[in-house]
């Protein structure tokens, strides 16, 4: 049992090992790529880092698993971003002109108000889907109810128990 | 013979489709102890006739009924037919049809007749009758001047009638021999034609002195008398008789019945008179035991005294008073021991055991009188009399009928002719009590005190209230009976079949097909008594019924809630009133007890049950789902997000590029 014991203690958990690695692997990548970025396009990333600034932070406080509020505030921004960066491009990869488009309150507006829609969106979506499944159980639970019903009148079975409810 | 008709298939008011009753013309005298009516033959005209009308709980004699029919045996008044006739006041009686009196009963003027116009007129045709009686293996036991009838001076006496009432019911003490007057009017049983002999001593004694013997003491005292002087020297007392009559006398009114002369004997007298058998007198005791006031010197008496006051009998056997009686005064050594054993025997049985008590003092009394009929906590009776006793309790109920189930069901018959078995035909009647105890226990309707009392009674009617003064006496009579009963709407208050009726239909149909329940187990008293009902009509080809068959319909409710779908129930209790209109019962039946579609209800049933199962087993996994639809909720609706925030990031990629 001891030897077992220890066995489970230094064996890595797939969690831990197996799993994990490659998405250390990835975290890591996306460091080098940020890494890269910021050196090699440094107003890009400058630029980059404002307009997504409100997904970022969501990202480090989001503590549901898979981070989806942060995801979809990301996605939402960064769809709102690509214009500005194509702006960015096209006008020459300068400091002057990142921090010209930083300044300009409707490009970061427009971007953080994507971002707030990926978050509506992250925090209503679920809603609407719970709205619908209740919806269909208790289509199903009336008609459940129905067919005990006219089992009980058909066959003078015992009324069935009462019904909980979907909840 | 001609039998009870079916009802619809005599001409109305005839009884056997032939003979008339007028109840305006009652016969006095005529019917000994019975009400007796004029009555006529539509079919031929003859002799005079009379009809006797059968007491409600006093069923007619069927053995001498059956075997009497078309005979021709002078000097007796023979039955013709029995059945049923309607009184002027609509209800109906039961009847038999004899030959009328030719003239007055011998008691109508007394006076005292010479031994040689008793031997011409009175013995000798009597004997005669009572010969052929005996040939047949029947008895008369109704022999009294009041039931002896004569044309006219110096013709041949006519013996009475004797069949619409149980055996010797009407006859006085006096003319009983002891054994037989002890018992209950309607227990006194069918006999031996020497109980006849005896009746008939009595009566030539009682022509002899013009007046009858031992007048104006009661029964009791009667009987009393005859046990402690014996018969012979109890009726003649001091009166001084003929030479050849005193001889008769002493062979005919012997105690024991095998002393008593046959009839063929009587009709020689000179010769009879020789015939004598000596009968061994009895053990007297050195010292009398007293019971209730009565001192008791010999085992004879000793046993009335037992039958009469079984308490006391009980108690002498348990301080052993009886047991120092026997040993030390009556000095009977096998007698003492038998007497052991049957107390040794009741010392098996529980001490606070009534039955047992009463067991014990029954073989007692036959241990100490074998002559004694069958005495149960003082009620006497002979075996073959149970039948008729039981129709009197069929009308008293009470006391009377627990006392004859308690006879029954103990096999009390059983233990009296295992303790006389040298009197008696002991197998016989011990499978005769074990089958009525059958009866007896047999559990429904169709068993009980009535059963075994229809059983034993094959003319005594249905005493069913439902029949509605209808008299039903055949099993073919009672559908009509109770068609009539259900044209009445009023009348028609649950079953068409209460327990009496069901009784009298176990009884009659034993041993004919279909005479045992043959339905399931668990059909209900409703399909029980369709079933009855409907093989009744199937055996009989009884025309249709359609208010019987509605009266049935009405009642089936219970039946019909048996089955476990409602809309099939509706659509049964339907069709059964369409059917009920046929009158053919054996249709409501075959509707309602139909194998296959029960078959299939209950198949359906245990579909429909399942199908609840699996109804209930969703409903609580759609309710107990309520959190797992939470989370799923979310991890779709946060997919749904991401999904859109991709496809937007991918239209703004898309435009950049190719915008």
């Amino acid at each position: 049992m001891k030897a077992a014991g220890h066995r489970a203690r230094g064996a890595k958990s797939p969690a831990a090992g197996g799993v994990a690695a490659p998405r250390r692997s990835l975290v890591w990548l996306q460091g080098l790529a940020c890494g890269a970025l910021a050196t090699l396009a440094t107003p890009l990333a400058a630029l980059l880092a404002v307009l997504l600034l409100p997904g970022f932070l969501v990202l480090l406080i989001d503590r549901v698993p898979g981070k989806p509020v942060a995801r979809a505030m990301l996605l939402c921004g960064a769809a709102a971003s690509v214009a500005p960066a194509r702006q960015l491009w096209d006008h020459g990869l300068s400091m002057d002109n990142s921090l010209d488009l930083i300044a300009n309150m409707l490009v970061v507006s427009g971007a953080w108000a994507a971002a707030a829609a990926g978050w509506l969106l992250a925090e209503l979506a679920p809603v609407v889907v719970l709205l619908v499944l209740e919806a269909t159980t208790r289509r199903r639970l009336a008609e459940l109810r129905g067919a005990r019903a006219r089992l009980a009148a058909d066959w003078g079975l015992a009324a069935a128990e009462d019904d909980p409810g979907p909840g | 013979m001609a039998d009870t008709p079916a009802t619809g298939s005599a001409p109305p008011g005839l009884v056997a489709g032939q003979f008339r009753v007028d109840f305006m013309a009652p016969l006095r005298d005529a019917g000994g102890g019975v009400e007796a009516f004029a009555a006529h033959d539509e079919r031929h005209s003859g002799a005079a006739l009379m009809a006797l009308r059968l007491g409600r709980f006093a069923p007619a004699r069927e053995r001498p009924i059956t075997l009497l029919a078309g005979l021709n045996i002078p000097g007796l008044l023979l039955p013709l037919a029995h059945g049923v006739a309607a009184l002027p006041d609509g209800t109906e009686c039961g009847v038999v049809i004899c030959q009328a009196p030719p003239g007055p009963a011998l008691a109508a003027a007394p006076r005292a007749w010479s031994e040689a116009e008793l031997m011409a007129s009175v013995l000798k045709p009597a004997a005669l009758a009572l010969d052929a009686l005996a040939a047949r293996g029947l008895t008369h036991r109704a022999l009294r001047p009041d039931n002896i009838f004569r044309a006219g001076p110096g013709e041949p006496v006519v013996l009475g009638a004797a069949w619409a009432a149980p055996p010797a019911s009407h006859q006085n003490a006096v003319f009983e021999p002891p054994y037989v007057a002890s018992c209950h009017p309607a227990g006194r049983g069918e006999g031996s034609i020497a109980d006849d002999i005896y009746a008939l001593g009595v009566t030539l004694l009682t022509l002899a002195l013009g007046h009858p013997p031992l007048a104006g003491l009661d029964e009791g005292t009667v009987i009393q008398r005859k046990l402690d002087l014996g018969s012979y020297a109890a009726l003649i007392g001091e009166a001084r008789l003929p030479g050849l009559l005193s001889d008769l006398l002493r062979g005919m009114l012997a105690e024991d019945p095998a002393h008593r002369p046959p009839p063929q004997a009587l009709l020689d007298p000179s010769a009879a008179r020789s015939r004598r058998v000596a009968a061994r007198p009895p053990r007297r005791a050195q010292r009398p035991l007293v019971i209730a006031g009565q001192s008791i010197w010999e085992a004879r008496t000793l046993a009335h005294a037992l039958f009469r006051h079984p308490e006391e009998g009980v108690r002498l056997v348990r301080s052993l008073h009886l047991d120092h009686w026997l040993r030390r005064s009556l000095g009977d050594a096998a007698l003492t021991s038998r007497v052991d054993e049957v107390v040794r025997q009741r010392g098996e049985q529980p001490p606070d055991d009534r039955q047992a008590d009463a067991t014990m003092v029954l073989r007692l009394v036959a241990l100490f009188d074998p002559l004694a009929p069958l005495a149960w906590r003082g009620l006497a009776l002979w075996p073959d009399g149970l039948g008729p006793l039981l129709a009197v309790s069929l009308g008293e109920g009470g006391e009377l009928a627990s006392r004859l189930e308690e006879i029954i069901d103990s096999e009390a018959v059983a233990a009296w002719a295992q303790a006389r078995a040298e009197h008696c035909a002991a197998p016989a009647l011990r499978q005769s009590a074990q089958q009525q105890r059958l009866w007896l226990r047999r559990g429904g309707p169709s068993g009980g005190l009535a059963r075994v009392c229809y059983a034993l009674n094959p003319l005594l009617p249905c005493a069913s209230p439902l029949l509605a003064g209808k008299v039903v006496v055949r099993l073919a009579d009672l559908l009509p009976a109770l068609e009539a009963t259900a044209q009445q709407p009023e009348r028609r208050q649950g079953l068409p079949l209460d327990a009496p009726i069901a009784a009298f239909i176990a009884a009659r149909q034993d041993g004919r097909p279909g005479g045992e329940r043959g339905g399931a187990a668990s059909d209900g008293v409703e399909i029980e008594s369709l079933r009855l009902l409907a093989r009744l009509q199937e055996g009989f080809a009884a025309p249709p019924l359609p208010g019987l068959a509605a009266w049935l319909a009405e009642q089936m409710g219970p039946a019909i809630d048996t089955w476990n779908h409602r809309g099939r129930r509706a659509e049964l209790a339907e069709h059964l009133r369409r059917l009920a209109r046929t009158g053919q019962l054996p249709l409501l039946l075959a509707l309602l007890d139909n194998p296959d579609t029960r078959a299939a209800d209950a198949q359906g049933l245990k579909q429909a049950r399942a199908a609840l199962d699996r109804i209930n087993s969703e409903s609580a996994r759609l309710a107990a789902n309520a959190r797992a639809r939470r989370v799923l909720a979310t991890t779709l609706g946060h997919e749904i997000a991401l999904g859109i925030g991709m496809t937007a990031l991918a239209a703004s990629l898309g435009w950049m590029v190719l915008g």
